[in-house]
């Protein structure tokens, strides 16, 4: 394993795509960590294909499964650090109904979110969180409905570490992975990804993002109420807020659970069957 | 002795607890039982009955002439009378209700009148039953100990059990969820869907004395991926659906053949298609499960046909999973699930699943190390990589009895799967027909099965569908054509009375 986690495969992004920032951050929040007991699982589209990238033990899953596949290796090993890459496609449209649900099991790990408001691997699309109006081959009447807003959501559903991050600031994205994972429980990061080919918004963020300051992050209104700053939209000048949102300590699904104590396949088995039979006599 | 006893009433009224409890008591004086579970989807009011057939000899199956009915309504007396064979009794509402209110109890202790009753006409010692009823029901049981007694004491002394060894009392699912246990099972995921459901239960109520995880998930798009993550994190996962379920699952069943990652699944048909008939039973999902998924992959397809073979199938899917790293289906269904058997002993296998971690696990095609390939060579290679495991796990599956012939005939009965109990059944009443089941539908018999086809002079399809899918299938692997089908589709299972009623006229 080298140093820096990297493997010998050819990246194939797009030359200045985001999505090299996103992997520089990770690289550095780990290698800063010092924890290599680490599984990456990624769904299907551009983001994925970090997977190939990253010397980890690693899961490329199908589009949309991110989550239950994390939560699955959360289950087979509770001591595992566990690392999910979806884009916004995969997460806010295919894999919708995970997004929430894992707000509800609160398991130890961490979703990042390549959000570059666009479904890019398939040339262009627009997912639920591209602006009103968008112009693409599946929407040339322009895209009538609004975004959703998946901080929000987040939020409403109980999540336990909120956050949004911004590719193309590099350190502060590094600092908030690192944050993420030691966070105890389901740790969320909407990353602002601009995809340069097909939703080019990088002028509008270099203009408008802007770090929180003297946000209290325990306090969940006032996540509510900087989440609601931004809606995704570009329409006017909004300033794009990005850091933790949110965090409260919650107890983690693991701690419900007696049996999950170590890797599955550590534990030694020898069933009774007469015990097992027992109660059919 | 051979006796066929019906117990109905409407849902919530007790007459699946009933007939279980009725069942237990006479395995433990070494009868032998089956309990076939008649209920429609509702959880209050409507009409659920049960048929125990009980035997001093092995049986498998119900039948649908009854000797006793025990009501616990009018409409269980007004719907099944008809077919209450000659000198048959009843037993209803007008013995347990003067009893029931006598005892100023809930109208559920008419069931225990009713076994009070019941047993006496066997000549069974009051002792037995007060003794078994606390068993089954705990030691709040007084009320319930009384209204035995009250039943004990109106009934007719008729007749004197003799008794033996006693006996195991399973059904299907039990039996899938023990060989589980037995296979070293880690995690089991499941999202409610009947008749696959009481695995879910009974292994979340053992989950803590077996030290294993038991989980419901969203849905079943996230169980089966969960699945596959604590797979690749070395866990021994089972996850259990029916059709629409597995449908949800199809996507992901493709990634375990990809990514050669164990999973074993448990698929209990009901009649489809769509939401179909919930409690009721079919075998129409063979072909379903055989060609579910995208893509060539290898898996492995098994049909128990009862629930001594539902434990060691089970562990032979968990085994066999584990070694050749593919998706496993163990399909059953509403029938065989649901319904009790009896056996003398229950025996596992030998054979354990060997787990591991792994380091990579990749739904793009990929290269050994498990990195992404569009390479032609390696997409060449990552096929056969993957489809030369059919071949060796073939010559394996050779030595675990992918077979079974019964009988002696020179026709030949062909089945998979829950219809073997009333065909075994039927057997001695249908001169010149032997049985060949078939267990193993991936990787198929080919040659056992061709070679018995051609030994036989009739050859003859039984299959709980409207297709008769198994067919279709015996000639895809054996160019073989089967044109003669017994077929049933209105989602009951078959009774030996109805099969050598069809079968005869073939010989
Ligand atoms: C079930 C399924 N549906 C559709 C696709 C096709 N597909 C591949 S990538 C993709 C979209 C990816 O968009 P996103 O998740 O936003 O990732 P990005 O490419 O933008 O990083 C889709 C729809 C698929 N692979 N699987």
């Amino acid at each position: 394993m080298t140093k820096d986690f990297s493997t010998k495969e050819t990246i194939t992004w797009c030359p200045g795509c985001p999505n090299f920032k996103i992997l520089k951050a990770f690289k550095a929040a780990v290698a800063e960590l010092g924890n290599r007991n680490i599984a990456i699982v990624s769904g299907v589209g551009c983001h994925a294909k970090i997977y190939d990238y990253i010397n980890l033990k690693g899961f490329y899953g199908i589009h949309g499964r991110v989550l239950p596949v994390c939560l699955g290796i959360k289950m087979g090993n509770p001591k595992m650090t566990v690392v999910g890459f979806g884009g916004d496609g995969d997460t806010y449209n295919e894999g919708i109904s995970h997004f929430i649900h894992n707000y509800r099991y609160n398991a130890d790990m961490t979703m990042l979110v390549h959000n570059n408001q666009v479904f890019s691997l398939t040339t262009g699309q627009a997912t639920a969180t591209t602006e009103k109006g968008f112009i693409d081959g599946s929407t040339p009447l322009g895209l009538k409905e609004r975004p959703l807003n998946p901080l929000i959501m987040a939020l409403e559903s109980g999540a336990s570490f909120v956050a949004r991050g911004y590719a193309l600031d590099v350190p502060h994205l590094k600092d908030l992975i690192k944050q993420a994972i030691l966070h105890k429980g389901f740790s969320f990061i909407d990353i602002l990804q601009p995809c340069i080919i097909f939703h080019n918004v990088v002028p509008y963020f270099q203009k408008n993002v802007y770090k929180l300051k003297n946000h209290k992050q325990e306090d969940f209104s006032a996540a509510l109420l900087k989440a609601r700053q931004w809606d995704y939209c570009f329409d006017k000048d909004k300033k794009v807020p990005i850091g933790i949102f949110y965090q409260k300590t919650s107890p983690a699904f693991e701690s419900y659970w007696p049996q999950l104590k170590k890797p599955w396949h550590t534990v030694l088995r020898k069933p009774n069957w007469q015990k097992i039979i027992g109660e059919f006599k | 002795m051979e006796k066929l006893i019906l117990i109905g009433g409407e849902a919530g009224m007790g007459s699946a607890l009933t007939s279980h409890l009725i069942g237990k008591i006479f395995c433990s004086l070494g009868y032998y039982v089956f309990n076939y579970k008649d209920y429609p989807s509702l959880i209050r009011g409507g009409h659920n009955f049960n048929v125990l057939k009980i035997s001093n000899k092995k049986i498998f199956s119900h039948g649908s002439k009854y000797d006793i009915i025990l009501a616990l309504d009018q409409k269980t007396i007004d719907l099944h009378k008809k077919d209450l064979k000659k000198n048959g009794l009843i037993f209803g509402v007008k013995e347990t209700e003067p009893i029931v209110q006598k005892l100023q109890g809930p109208k559920i202790l008419a069931n225990d009148v009713l076994i009070g009753t019941l047993f006496k006409r066997f000549g069974v010692d009051l002792k037995i039953l007060l003794h078994s009823a606390e068993k089954e029901f705990g030691k709040k049981s007084n009320l319930i100990a009384k209204a035995i007694k009250e039943g004990y004491k109106i009934g007719k002394k008729k007749e004197n059990l003799k008794k033996s060894k006693s006996k195991y009392f399973i059904s299907g699912n039990e039996g899938i969820a023990v060989g589980s246990l037995a296979a070293g099972l880690d995690i089991y995921l499941a999202y409610p869907m009947t008749p696959a459901t009481p695995v879910l239960h009974f292994l979340a109520k053992r989950q803590l004395e077996n030290n294993i995880l038991v989980f419901q998930p969203e849905n079943e798009i996230a169980t089966i991926n969960s699945a596959l993550g604590a797979s690749f994190s070395g866990a021994r996962v089972m996850i259990g659906t029916s059709g629409g379920g597995f449908a949800l699952m199809t996507e992901a069943l493709s990634l375990s053949g990809m990514a050669e990652l164990p999973l074993v699944i448990y698929l209990s048909q009901r009649p489809a298609p769509s939401t179909g008939v919930p409690t009721y039973t079919a075998q129409g999902d063979l072909k379903f499960a055989l060609n579910a998924g995208q893509g060539e992959f290898p898996r492995i397809v098994v049909a128990p046909g009862d629930a001594q073979e539902s434990i060691i199938r089970t562990q032979e899917a968990f085994y066999l999973s584990a070694k050749y790293r593919m998706p496993a289906i163990i399909l059953g269904d509403k029938h065989l699930g649901e319904s009790n058997y009896t056996f003398d002993q229950l025996s596992k296998s030998p054979l354990k699943a060997v787990s591991y971690p792994l380091d990579r696990a990749n739904s793009y095609e990929h290269d050994k190390a498990g990195f992404t390939t569009e390479d032609a060579k390696e997409v060449v290679k990552g096929h056969e990589r993957r489809l030369r495991k059919e071949k060796i796990i073939a010559r394996e599956v050779k030595k675990l009895n992918p077979i079974r012939v019964y009988g002696k005939g020179r026709n030949l009965i062909i089945s998979h799967g829950s219809t073997k109990g009333a065909i075994l059944d039927a057997l001695p009443g249908l001169k010149n027909f032997r049985f060949l089941q078939i267990s193993y539908l991936k990787p198929f018999p080919k040659e056992e099965v061709a070679r018995e086809i051609k030994r036989s002079k009739k050859v003859i399809l039984v299959e709980n569908s409207a297709t008769g899918a198994l067919s279709g299938v015996i000639t895809e692997e054996t160019g073989l054509i089967i044109k003669d089908k017994v077929l049933k589709y209105d989602a009951r299972p078959f009774t030996p009375d109805i099969l050598i009623n069809q079968l005869k006229k073939y010989d």
